[in-house]
């Protein structure tokens, strides 16, 4: 016997007698990789395939998720919550018993005065859903959309608040949305990875920990697409390489790799394996995906793939941003079409202390029409249903304007994480609703309060999974993305 | 969690009448006076300051900067100035702020007002002179109860049982614990693993056949420590550290921003770590000369190059930005670099407000921005040994050159001076009409009374249209762009004394009360040598052994780098919302010995990769991973995936690629198309370097911080703009695309694979011998069969196909072998360079 074959019998043998880690497992499916219903099998085993799909609590509606965050919060009452009160109280003061015990980032209480909204506010769709002018055409999909005006948090820095809001914790280290969902229920996609993330713009203040798996082995953290040239860099085998030796290269890496786990033991080394069978089948699945060419000249101008930026931005990005956002956009529903589980699109930034009028009208015209795009373009694919679309950012901005020391005029706001508005769609989501209220000013919620932790219990909600049961073993602890709150919110539920 | 809600209600509760209502003022002239005729310090006043203001304005929190506790802290002021003018209550902010004439500011804020008696006692002392009994001793400091604010002590090596293991003192502080929980220790690694994990760790390179062999063969019981001296002494050594150095210190090769111009001379700074490293500088000697070497009595060049360290700040190049805010954001950064990498401190919050949770204020924020606030960025000259003896009789016979071409022009322009009249003289009507109108203009004006620049726009006319001038002018350019200048370096250097100012709210625009230079008042106690005290007293202040944190940051890094975790987790807090360290008594142990030791770096790596607990198997123990997931007991040693450049340097030694030369300017290796070309900077375009440059080590990379070279941020190096104490380790199939696919790592493996086919020997042992060039170890009888397998299936498809195949050896032809077994033989030296124990240490 061939030291070869005594591998093999070996690996059969620690098939049959595995109890934990399934490398025996893992040789054999390998091995026989040509047998196709073992192969299944293998596939479908979470010991050799971390990402392989399997079923939640119960079934749930939502089956994939596109989750669009605007970084740096774009303003609720620009966009989302109109205040005709405010307006007439512009430039008034706010009573000291409102802001006593309120920080801000820049503000200074003792002489800011309230701003109002120069948008103009219309009822949309049947359901009348009141948006800015600065959203034409999202106005066109409300009927489609759960906007909720009450979410608050306990954040009020950005980097924080978008660990919060993308990880439930406002610490660093734990499990971003995206990879809560591919853990617990893998990936449909065998080709690419579950959970892929798309950026425009600057970079985000929170950086990769907004789509870190935390304490979740890597395979489950988003995997950055590069937002600048070739999305994914090194795709084609070196010269002289064919598919087939490059699969018996993957096949050779994967039995070594294997070997070598036998010995040290690390889980991280299921994970590199894990991440090379994926590079070799993103290999052949990636160029299809970046290939437009099946699409329509309507779809590819109904996402503004063609637009040309109008101007540049210092904060919403340098020229090339409205191209990059659309076609994120676009790429988000082939993703989704390829079984992919979870898109982020992050943009960065809508931060807008100053000069917000004419920012958030760059940033809106960037990303209003990809996005109603998206949801159009979903829905007569028939993928609305299944799919989840999330408008998202990390808090919202002051009815109050900010006057920061240096600056020569009142344009823009300060944070503001007692009430900021944020929409979703499809997946499970009962649209055309507004859920709950704020005061005449903005300032608080006076009706359905909701918090982010009851956010993100909704979410795993749609995808049937009890947000209290969906946990993992980490020190000694049951973790869970609500860490211990949350309720699900039966009102956005279709 | 409900908080938020309830201050949402609470809003609304508020009526908008009340919206529209102004806040109520009290107006000075209508508060009651009573009368008060004379007041005592004592008796009066520091009852009422006690009551209202000590609580935020005392030795526990100096809210504004203003401490009421001691007449030195409440004369001087707050961050906006002196609140007490002695004389005069009504410009005392004291009373102002109290009585309801200041309109922005209320005090005390959220509590009960003053009375209008006690309104009145502090208006009648300060009226009559504000005289503050003088106490018997200065302000009591910001305390901190924290540890790490604590002096550094020595405590005793513990006792354990099994003594056995025990190599050095670091293993009793660590078995100690391992005993308490009664875990064992891990067994040793094997041989090979050892002088692999410890040749990377100490320079970043695998050992190798040679080294592997002598040390195979050395049977001497300090072999292991032998192979240790060898390493120390290594210039790779300096590299490898000089490059976590480099994280520290947000090192890069251009300014970052949008422009992001290149900075051609960083790298001068990056030899000198090099240098300064593989001499093993004492630490304290090695910070002196980075924070202050320009300071230091008849400084050499190589001190003032030193200086370097804070030149790496980023630098806005952009049109319409404020100098001075850049110039202050730059200032800013060597504060806070500074504490990041000596205080494992946070000290950015202060630039805006005093720390929210550790004793520092922004008062002493501004105090240490005050030893930066001087600084001049200059470049010097900084030639490299030899140098000047080569390019100095260069710079002379340039100029000489240079004043040829001079000499050269001026005889020609001379001529056409000459031929002015002749060239006017012979102009017709057409060719006049059709010169440009100020030409015209001139020559319409007689000849004799022309002026004189008159006369050169007619000069300039010939000159330009002149084809033996425009030759020389053209010349003369190539000559200046050609000129060759000495080595310079970036530097600080102190310039005319600024005044420093709290700046309120971090705003450059809004200076508050002015600072001194100064030190945290929580630290060890700041003996200046000069007045004002500058950047050297505050260098000698760091590595003053008396100092809690510089030590204990230190050696906690330099730990990190070797167990993948620092005893203190959170490397760059060590404030009250880091973790605590895992092992308390050894990290003071290890600094004091830091210390005591000389601040020697090499002496510290030796007791480090000496001891039993580094030296420990790597192997996972699923018996503990519920008990200890992060290893922090140290009941083994951790796998570490390597570093992007080592990752990189490692696939360049093993393939024999590698160019040791140390130090330089730095190289551009091939890149993927399309990386730079897409940023705004046009100094990121990236013309490839070309014969050995190509095969650098990683850390010699040019950084362009708009657009990192693509494997570098593949695997989680820094973006060099900020200090970096801790690397990310992910682990993504993107990384696996860039091993299986990258031009360089191809490459490499085209590299190795030549001269595996070119080796000696069958199938096994060449096979043998490219797993030991590889990994430093033999493969197993498992490995090695499953490699002989993939070698004939590559060995068939190449056959299949043998014109196809063949373009994978590239430029790689080896000599007197058939295409498919050199194919086969890149195949396999591919898949070697992609395993994960390839690009791990173990």
């Amino acid at each position: 016997m061939t030291p070869w074959e005594e591998f093999v019998l070996q690996s059969r043998r620690s098939f049959l007698t595995s109890t934990a880690g399934g490398i025996g497992l893992l040789a054999l499916a390998s091995m026989l990789r040509d047998d196709r219903l073992l192969a299944e099998e293998a596939y479908l085993d979470r010991r050799i395939n971390p990402l392989a799909p399997r079923p939640g609590h119960f079934p749930g509606k939502a089956k994939n998720c596109i989750c669009i965050y605007l970084e740096g919060a774009p303003s609720q009452l620009d966009l989302f919550d109109p205040k005709p009160k405010l307006n007439e109280l512009h430039g008034q003061k706010l009573p000291e018993s409102l802001i006593k015990n309120v920080r801000f980032a820049f503000i200074q209480k003792d002489t800011a005065t309230l701003m109002g909204s120069p948008r103009k506010f219309q009822k949309h769709g049947q359901c009348g859903m009141e948006l800015s002018d600065f959203l034409p055409h999202l106005a066109t999909c409300v009927d489609d959309i759960c906007l909720i005006r009450s979410m608050y948090t306990e954040a009020f820095n950005h980097h924080p608040g978008q660990l919060l809001m993308n990880t439930g914790s406002t610490q660093f280290g734990r499990p971003s949305i995206g990879s809560w969902l591919v853990y617990g229920l893998g990936s449909e996609s065998r080709n690419l990875p579950g959970y892929v993330v798309l950026t425009a713009g600057r970079g985000t203040s929170g950086g990769t920990s907004n789509w870190s798996s935390g304490f979740l082995p890597t395979t489950y953290a988003g995997v950055l697409f590069r937002n600048q040239g070739e999305p994914v860099l090194n795709l084609n085998n070196p010269p002289g390489v064919t598919r087939s030796m490059q699969e018996k290269t993957i096949a050779a890496l994967r039995d070594l790799n294997q070997l070598h786990g036998q010995v040290a033991r690390d889980p991280e080394i299921q994970s590199r394996i894990a991440a090379y069978e994926l590079a070799f089948r993103m290999q052949a699945a990636a160029p299809e995906l970046l290939d437009f060419s099946n699409e329509t000249k309507e779809t590819l101008e109904m996402y503004g793939l063609f637009r040309n930026d109008d101007g540049t931005s210092s904060r919403g990005g340098g020229r090339g941003v409205f191209h990059a956002f659309a076609l994120n956009c676009l790429l988000a529903r082939r993703l989704i079409e390829r079984g992919v589980r979870f898109v982020s699109i992050f943009h960065a930034s809508w931060d807008h202390h100053s000069n917000l009028d004419k920012e958030l009208a760059f940033n809106c015209k960037m990303a209003d029409q990809p996005i109603a795009a998206l949801l159009k373009d979903l829905k007569r694919r028939g993928l609305l249903d299944s799919t989840l679309v999330m408008w998202l950012s990390e808090f919202g901005r002051t009815p109050l304007g900010e006057n920061r020391p240096g600056f020569t005029s009142v344009s823009g706001r300060d944070h503001h994480p007692f009430a900021f508005s944020i929409w979703l769609a499809g997946g499970g989501i009962k649209g055309g609703q507004v859920i709950g209220k704020t005061d005449e000013i903005g300032w608080g919620i006076v009706e359905d309060p909701i918090h982010i932790h009851d956010l993100h219990a909704t979410i795993l909600y749609l995808f049937g999974f009890d947000h209290t049961k969906l946990t993992y073993r980490f020190q000694g602890r049951d973790f869970r993305l609500t860490d211990i709150g949350g309720k699900v919110i039966t009102k956005m539920l279709a | 969690m409900r908080k938020v809600a309830v201050v949402g209600l609470l809003g609304w509760s508020v009526s908008l009448a009340l919206v529209q209502a102004q806040a109520p003022r009290l107006e000075p002239s209508k508060a009651p006076l009573p009368s008060v005729t004379t007041v005592d310090f004592v008796r009066d006043i520091q009852p009422i300051l006690s009551k209202h203001c000590i609580a935020c304005h005392g030795p526990r929190k100096a809210q504004g900067g203003l401490r009421l506790d001691h007449p030195d802290l409440a004369f001087r002021g707050g961050n906006s100035g002196p609140v007490i003018v002695p004389g005069k209550s009504r410009e005392s902010r004291l009373v102002r702020v109290v009585d309801g004439s200041d309109p922005e500011l209320k005090m005390p804020e959220g509590g009960r007002p003053l009375s209008a008696e006690e309104i009145a006692k502090l208006r009648t002392w300060i009226d009559q002179g504000a005289s503050w009994p003088k106490p018997e001793s200065g302000p009591v400091a910001l305390r901190s109860d924290h540890w790490a604010y604590q002096p550094i002590r020595r405590p005793p090596v513990p006792l354990v049982k099994n003594s056995a293991w025990v190599r050095n003192p670091i293993d009793a502080f660590v078995l100690e614990r391992l005993e308490q929980e009664g875990i064992q220790p891990a067994p040793e690694a094997d041989k090979l693993t050892l002088l692999r994990r410890v040749s990377l760790d100490l320079t970043g390179l695998p050992p190798t056949l040679d080294e592997i062999e002598a040390y195979l063969g050395d049977t001497r019981p300090d072999a292991y420590e032998r192979a240790v001296e060898r390493l120390l002494n290594s210039p790779h050594y300096g590299e490898r550290w000089a490059r976590h150095w480099l994280d520290l210190a947000r090192y890069a090769d251009t300014d970052g921003y949008e422009k992001d111009l290149g900075r051609p001379w960083a790298w001068r700074w990056r030899n000198w770590v090099i240098a300064a490293l593989n001499e093993d500088k004492p630490f304290d000697q090695f910070v002196i000369e980075q924070l202050a070497g320009d300071l230091l009595p008849n400084a050499t060049i190589e001190q003032k190059v030193a200086t370097g360290f804070h030149r790496n700040t980023l630098t806005n190049r952009e049109g319409g930005v404020d100098q001075e805010q850049f110039r202050v954001e730059a200032v800013v950064d060597r504060v806070n670099t500074t504490f990041a990498v000596f205080f494992g401190t946070t000290m950015n919050c202060c630039q805006c407000h005093d720390h929210k949770y550790d004793p520092f204020t922004q008062r002493e924020f501004y105090q240490l921005f005050a030893f930066f606030n001087s600084d001049d960025e200059v470049d010097i000259p900084a030639p490299l040994p030899g140098e000047e003896e080569v390019v100095l009789p260069k710079i002379t016979e340039h100029e000489r050159q240079r004043q040829q071409l001079v000499q050269a022009i001026e005889k020609r322009r001379q001529e056409l001076r000459e031929q002015l009249p002749n060239w006017e003289a012979k102009l017709t009507e057409s060719e006049r009409a059709k010169l440009p109108a100020p030409v015209q203009a001139v020559l319409n004006i007689p000849a004799a009374s022309r002026k004189p620049d008159q006369l050169k726009v007619l000069l300039d006319h010939l000159a330009h249209s002149d084809a033996m001038l425009s030759e020389l002018n053209r010349k003369l350019q190539a000559h200046d762009r050609a000129k060759p200048t000495l080595t310079h370096a970036q530097t600080l250097r102190l310039g005319p004394l600024r005044k420093t100012h709290v700046l309120i709210r971090g705003d450059f625009l809004r200076p508050g009360a002015e600072v001194q230079p100064g030190t945290p008042a929580v630290l060890h106690p700041f003996r200046p040598r000069h007045n004002p005290p500058n950047r050297l007293d505050l260098a000698e202040w760091i590595v003053d052994p008396a100092n809690p944190l510089t030590p204990r940051v230190t050696v906690n890094w330099i730990w990190q780098r070797y167990f993948g975790r620092g005893i203190v987790a959170t490397v760059n807090d060590f404030g009250t919302q880091g973790e605590k360290p895992s092992h308390p008594e050894l990290l003071d142990w290890l600094a004091s010995e830091f210390v005591r030791q000389g601040w020697s770096l090499k002496k510290l790596h030796r007791l480090i990769v000496t001891s039993a607990t580094y030296r420990q198997s790597s192997a996972y123990r699923p018996e503990l991973e519920q008990r200890d997931p992060y290893n922090t007991l140290l009941a083994r040693q951790n796998r570490l995936r390597l570093e992007a450049e080592v990752i990189r340097d490692n696939a360049l030694a093993v393939s024999g690629l590698l160019v040791r030369r140390i130090g330089g300017p730095s190289v551009r290796p091939p890149q993927p198309p399309g990386i730079s070309e897409l940023t705004y900077a046009g100094s990121a375009r990236w013309i490839e370097s070309t014969g050995p440059d190509r095969y650098r080590r990683g850390l010699y990379i040019w950084f362009q911080r708009t657009s990192p070279y693509p494997t570098l941020v593949m695997f989680d190096a820094p973006d060099s703009n900020t200090c970096c104490m801790k690397r990310e380790r992910s682990n993504t199939p993107l990384q696996s695309l860039t091993l299986l696919n990258d031009v360089v790592f191809v490459e490499c493996a085209q590299a190795l694979g030549k001269r595996l086919a070119e080796s000696p020997g069958d199938l096994r042992q060449r096979i043998r011998l490219a797993f030991r060039t590889a990994l430093t170890r033999e493969p197993t009888v498992a490995e090695l069969s499953r490699l002989e397998l993939l070698w004939h299936e590559l060995h068939t498809e190449a056959q299949h196909n043998v014109k196809q195949a063949e373009g994978l050896l590239g430029s790689y032809m080896p000599e007197r072998v058939p295409i498919p077994e050199a194919v086969a033989w890149v195949g396999l030296a591919r898949v070697l360079l992609n395993l994960d124990e390839f690009i791990t240490r173990e």
